[in-house]
């Protein structure tokens, strides 16, 4: 929520990458940016929070031990109930891209500060990385029988012509509703604010109204906010069941 | 869109002028509404503690109703739509992409094309046939 709307202010301005540092390997920008800064905002924030809370470990747990064990309890929980208990050798990867979706939508919603989730670039590299796993995975385990999962059991041979490829562009399908999922979500939500945010100055007297709704609206955003988190690392799971189990 | 009729319900309460303690109020009411609800609970702490661990524990076991799936039917459609569109997206990339390396300039897009859309539907199905287990899958088979 950067563009707190000004005078004609887009409320998509919010949204821009600025270079923080300029840098340059060859002719790729790989420039520091305010997206980058919020994830290293956001790794440091993770990383505190678990050091922090598992420092000093008490019988009794105090408030930063508490939040830890709880983030850690949420997703083991996930990762048991829809995996298996097998599936707790994929546990850090999937409480870190917990963590880190998690924590990239919160800050997010800090004002003046940027929502890295709300670019597809990120979201669609993190739901590649996870389509990808979850392929190599399932060949690791399942070798050449990886291939039947395209083909429906019971169905007749007659429409594997058709079912197949089917199957194959549903697969594929994957990685890009799991990244358009977060990063239309976290888009939609952060321009809806900023629009509203723009009558204030648009309505001259009556200008409170739109900060109410503001004010739920945020109120929304904070669930969207871990509702989108749960739900990227939920579909993560279930991706790796079918990987693991394949069928 | 429960949070703006709670920003409504609450500003009357503001110029009414009886303010007092607002937290201190509803953490009352908060309390009473707990111990009612773990009345004819026994009142030995220990026991007490004995059966909240007990029902954590065939809660963890049961695997959890889990969180409400998704919140709410604009939850819902918007994932319906998003599984729609993303196999559509696929198809006609793919067609584009066939058409480019081969040549077959109209020929990739318009097969992939219905190709993503039978996918998309298959997506949707699959989706909406995980709704009533509690969020399944929706690319999952079984």
């Amino acid at each position: 929520m950067s563009g707190v709307a000004g005078e004609g202010s887009n409320p998509l301005e919010q949204f821009v990458i600025e270079p923080i540092v300029k840098l340059h390997i060859g002719s790729v920008d790989v420039s520091y940016t305010n997206s980058a800064l919020l994830m290293t905002i956001a790794i440091v924030l993770i990383a505190a929070l678990l050091i922090g809370g598992t420092r000093r470990a008490a019988l009794v747990p105090g408030r930063l031990q508490s939040a830890a064990e709880m983030a850690y309890e949420f997703v083991a929980g996930m990762v048991r109930e829809n995996i298996g208990h097998d599936g707790m050798e994929f546990f850090p990867l999937v409480f870190s891209i917990f963590m880190f979706v998690l924590f990239g939508n919160m800050l997010g919603l800090i004002p003046f500060s940027f929502t890295f989730t709300s670019h597809i670039v990120v979201t669609f590299a993190l739901a590649l990385f996870v389509f990808a796993l979850v392929t190599a995975v399932a060949f690791v385990k399942h070798g050449i029988r990886f291939f039947g999962f395209f083909f429906p059991s019971g169905a007749p041979v007659v429409m594997a012509p058709i079912l197949i490829p089917i199957e194959i562009v549903s697969y594929l399908s994957r990685p890009v509703s799991l990244s358009i999922r977060l990063f239309a979500n976290m888009m939609a939500g952060h321009t809806m604010m900023a629009v509203f945010a723009g009558f204030v100055i648009a309505v001259p007297l009556f200008g409170f109204f739109p900060v109410l709704i503001n004010v739920a609206l945020y109120g929304l955003e904070v669930i969207v906010a871990a509702l989108q988190a749960y739900v990227f690392t939920i579909l993560t799971c279930l991706y790796l069941r079918d990987a693991v189990h394949l069928h | 869109m429960a949070g703006i009729s709670f920003a409504f319900a609450g500003s009357p309460r503001l110029d009414r002028g009886v303010a007092r303690h607002y937290g201190a109020r509803r953490f009352g009411r908060g309390a009473g509404a707990y111990r009612a609800m773990s009345e004819g609970e026994p009142s030995d702490p220990l026991s007490r503690l004995g059966e909240k661990l007990d029902r954590a524990r065939s809660r963890a076991r049961a695997g959890g109703s889990g969180p409400a799936a998704e919140g709410g039917a604009l939850g819902f459609g918007l994932r319906i739509g998003i599984e729609l569109i993303a196999a559509l997206i696929v198809g006609v990339v793919l067609g584009l992409t066939t058409d480019y390396f081969l040549g077959t300039r109209p020929w990739g897009l318009i097969a992939f094309f219905f190709i993503g859309s039978a996918a998309g539907v298959v997506n949707v199905f699959r989706a909406a046939q995980g709704l009533g287990r509690g969020g399944r899958p929706p690319g999952g088979k079984g």
